[in-house]
């Protein structure tokens, strides 16, 4: 069996009275995009933070492939990239140096220090803006470059702190397609972000925190059958919705009933049978069904369905 | 497929190849690079050149408009070096504490701690960077050193020596600088720190430039260079520093470091390193009929100095991180003979033990004494303080190591040891002396109540005439509080020998892995920073 790319067993973590991280256990592989989840002071960053060696849990542990980051945190360091949700670059310095600055950092020398600032400059697309200052770029430009400078060592897992918050839509998408394809080059990717539906579209699978435990995880149709009992149906009908509404209101297994014109919103709660059945005796009481459907479930919808807000 | 390799490089051949100084400066620390560059393209370093090159112009057309055959030299020297102190004694530490400070502040440091760049190496680029620009500074304003050389006034040796002292010193107000700006690291320290750095540095810099500009450094300087004393002085002023700019450079380093990395052992190492050099500038550089005294005052502020070292050893986290638990040496041997220098605060009052063991033992046996004819004179009195400051420093750090066991143990718990051990000594001193005057009106004499009052009881003993019998006393103090630590320091030797014993057995677990395993993983990359 190989080893995950990252494991992490037991986290916990308190700050004085504010218990951040309890007990958190979840892992990820190779070329696997995770989401990490949860409300503000849910515990991400601080997770984060120790996953990536600057902060230590009170029990606990964390593996990066196969390493302790408690026990080998400077060789843990090799494999990971870390994007804070901070960029603060040098003053007096332009995209070019910056990045030769940290490739120097990371032990690069001669020729292979230029080959590979200007090949990740150019992946960020940032060649372009070489001779820019760093401190004066635009908030995606600068993400481009927090990126680019967690990229120079070839790190194995990438653990990114909120990078698409603040972005603009074209930048998101960017972004996106970035990471994408780090992800087909074998990299693992741990990334926290508000902007849901976003993270929903790359990641495999996804961890979801609540007051630093875990509430839900694994790939997002999974947790979505696996915790979804109550499902989302729309339907369609020829002329008034209330038709339905009327027959909905007294079936089984039916709640939560919202009519809009022609169309009606319900949740369900039953097998893929149950549906069925429930279809046919609709179309038997005579109403004239046109579209019948489960309502595609996103990450936004799990999120609010699996976490309750709560600040610690 | 790396992420490098995934997107083939779009460039072109000639942008590719690595310039000569490209090549070059592979060899240095990136800070040091980083530093250069930025300062090329900043504010602050071209302004500094053209307000030094103004001044070194002023102060030729006045040397030259008040021109007096053979008299003018040292008065243009006086001047020169007067502008350089504020450069290199508050402008360059300034400059390498707002550096470490916006990198600390924009978490740009936990950025590069990611990075192959140990703590050390990026202390050690700032210093570098410091001494290049301290370089740039005094090439400004050799052509005025120059002038005053050519007017008579100063000869190179005062000149050289002058820069010499200029380097050590700019060196350690950076180190200085530095250190502060790291300990801002933790919130709490951050308005010490700036306060330490605004007040030391400005303090220093307006006395020194005083101190220049009045004549009073060139004329002590001439008189020291005629006197005998010269190499004394100038060997002790560097070796201060060095051990300022060292010291500064470990407590930096701390707090740079990662949580779990071991903190401890450079400082114990630094502190027994402190003997063999202080006694041996002794015996390079002291004329021997002052050794007696020398010899004796060196001893004791090496154990004060010590006692320092050992409050923070106390106080350290009782047990080994994950990371040194991990890391002892594989050898029981080698790993028993490390055991005082790593972490633990049993461990600390162990290493203190036997630092100040050493230190007994050196006195023992060089003391000046008129039996074994080594030194002619006798120092009692020192003799006797010095071993009463032991019994006390014993004492109060086995107490200290004591009250530090009943406390969280968090990094908190740590700074609150350190924080009620001069504190118990504090009501120690003064509660007595309050029961004193409430009960009796007045505090006229020492008494038994008086007894842990280090200063005063050390004071009234150390002076008095019934030695033999106190000593007496003390020794047995000594002796009972040593022995009353033997668990402490069996302690501290256990759990080491554990932490072998379970290296040993994850070794071995890996090693039949590795048997199973007919095509194992290939080898972890080593991160172990190569400078």
């Amino acid at each position: 069996m190989s080893t995950a790319l990252l494991d992490v067993k037991n986290l916990d973590r308190r700050y004085g009275k504010v218990h951040a991280v309890r007990d958190l256990s979840f892992k990820m592989q190779r070329g696997q995009i995770t989401g990490f989840v949860g409300p503000n002071g849910a515990g991400k960053t601080t997770t984060m933070r120790i996953a990536a060696t600057l902060d230590v849990p009170d029990a606990g542990d964390v593996e990066v492939d196969g390493l302790s980051v408690l026990v080998e945190p400077r060789k843990a360091r090799m494999r990971i990239g870390y994007m804070s949700d901070q960029f603060h670059p040098y003053p007096n310095l332009d995209i070019i140096q910056y990045l030769d600055f940290f490739a120097r950092a990371y032990g690069l020398r001669g020729t292979k220090r230029h080959k590979t600032v200007r090949s990740v400059a150019d992946f960020c697309g940032l060649l372009d803006f070489a001779d820019r200052p760093a401190t004066g770029l635009s908030k995606g430009m600068g993400q481009r470059l927090h990126l680019a400078k967690t990229l120079l060592h070839d790190p194995l897992l990438l653990i990114l702190d909120e990078p698409a918050a603040g972005l603009d839509p074209r930048a998101r998408i960017e972004l996106r397609n970035l990471l994408k394809e780090l992800a087909k080059a074998g990299k693992g990717i741990l990334i926290s972000s508000h902007i849901l539906p976003e993270l929903g579209e790359m990641c495999d699978s996804v961890v979801v925190i609540e007051r630093g435990q875990e509430i839900v995880s694994g790939s997002i149709a999974d947790i979505h059958k696996e915790a979804e009992l109550e499902q989302q149906v729309v339907a369609r009908i020829l002329g008034d919705g209330e038709a339905l509404e009327r027959f909905l209101l007294v079936q089984p297994h039916v709640s939560s009933v919202a009519v809009d014109d022609s169309r009606v919103r319900f949740s369900f709660v039953g097998d893929d049978a149950a549906m069925s059945d429930l279809l046919t005796r609709s179309i038997a009481s005579g109403i004239q069904i046109v579209e019948f459907a489960r309502a595609e479930a996103d990450l936004e919808d799990l999120f609010l369905r699996t976490t309750k807000g709560k600040l610690q | 497929m790396s992420a490098v390799e995934a997107v083939p490089p779009a460039i072109s051949n000639p942008v590719l190849k690595a310039t000569f100084w490209s090549r070059m400066s592979d060899r240095l620390n990136p800070i040091l690079v980083r530093e250069v560059q930025q300062a090329v393209k900043g504010r602050v370093f071209p302004l500094m050149i053209m307000l030094a090159l103004g001044i070194s112009v002023v102060i030729t057309l006045v040397v030259a408009s008040d021109y007096v055959e053979g008299g003018n030299g040292r008065g243009a020297f006086d001047a020169g070096l007067a502008t350089l102190v504020p450069l290199v004694f508050f402008i360059i530490p300034m400059q390498a504490y707002n550096s470490m400070r916006t990198e600390l502040k924009g978490g740009i440091v936990e950025q590069l701690l990611l990075s192959r760049l140990s703590p050390g190496a990026v202390l050690s680029g700032k210093l570098q960077a410091a001494m290049v620009q301290f370089v740039l500074y005094v090439s400004l304003m050799s052509p005025l050193l120059a002038t005053s050389y050519l007017l008579r006034g100063v000869d190179l040796p005062t000149i050289a020596i002058s820069l010499m002292f200029a380097l050590v010193m700019c060196v350690a107000a950076t180190a200085f600088a530095v250190s502060s700006a790291a300990q801002a690291i933790v919130p709490a320290l951050q308005p010490i720190a700036n306060l330490g750095i605004a007040f030391g540095l400005g303090v220093g810099t307006v006395s020194m430039i005083t101190f220049v500009a009045s004549s009073g450094y060139s004329r002590s300087l001439g008189w020291l260079m005629r006197s005998d004393q010269f190499g004394m002085t100038v060997s002790g002023i560097v070796l201060l520093a060095v051990i300022s700019i060292v010291m500064s450079w470990l407590a930096a380093r701390t707090f740079l470091l990662h949580a779990f990395e071991n903190k401890s052992t450079g400082f114990r190492i630094f502190m027994f390193s402190l003997p063999p050099l202080a006694y041996g500038w002794m015996l390079l550089f002291v004329d021997s009929p002052a050794w007696p005294q020398v010899f004796a005052g060196l001893t004791f502020a090496l154990l004060l100095i010590g006692t320092i070292f050992g409050v923070f050893m106390i106080t350290e986290q009782k047990k080994l991180s994950p990371r040194v638990w991990a890391h002892v040496p594989k050898s029981a041997m080698r790993a028993r003979w490390m055991v005082p220098l790593l972490p633990g605060r049993d461990r600390g009052l162990l290493c203190f033990t036997l630092y100040a063991a050493l230190l007994s033992l050196v006195a023992v046996v060089f003391w000046p004494n008129p039996a074994t004819g080594f030194f002619r004179s006798a120092s009692r009195q020192i003799a006797n303080m010095g071993f009463m400051t032991l019994t006390y420093a014993m004492v109060y750090l086995g107490l200290g190591r004591w009250v530090r066991d009943r406390l969280p143990d968090t990094l908190q718990g740590n700074h609150a040891g350190r924080f009620l051990l001069p504190v118990l000594i504090f009501l120690f001193c003064v509660v007595p002396l309050l029961v004193d005057v409430t009960t009796r009106g007045h505090v006229r004499s020492w008494h038994i109540g008086h007894i842990m009052n280090p200063f005063w009881t050390i004071d009234e003993w150390s002076r008095g005439s019934n030695w033999s019998q106190a000593g007496f006393v003390v020794l047995a103090v000594l002796i009972g509080v040593t022995l009353l630590q033997v668990p402490t320091y069996l302690r501290g030797f256990r759990e080491v020998r554990q932490a072998v014993q379970a290296r040993r057995e994850r070794l071995e677990a890996a090693n039949q892995v590795v048997s199973e395993e007919p095509s194992p993983l290939p080898p972890a990359p080593d991160a172990n920073p190569s400078n």
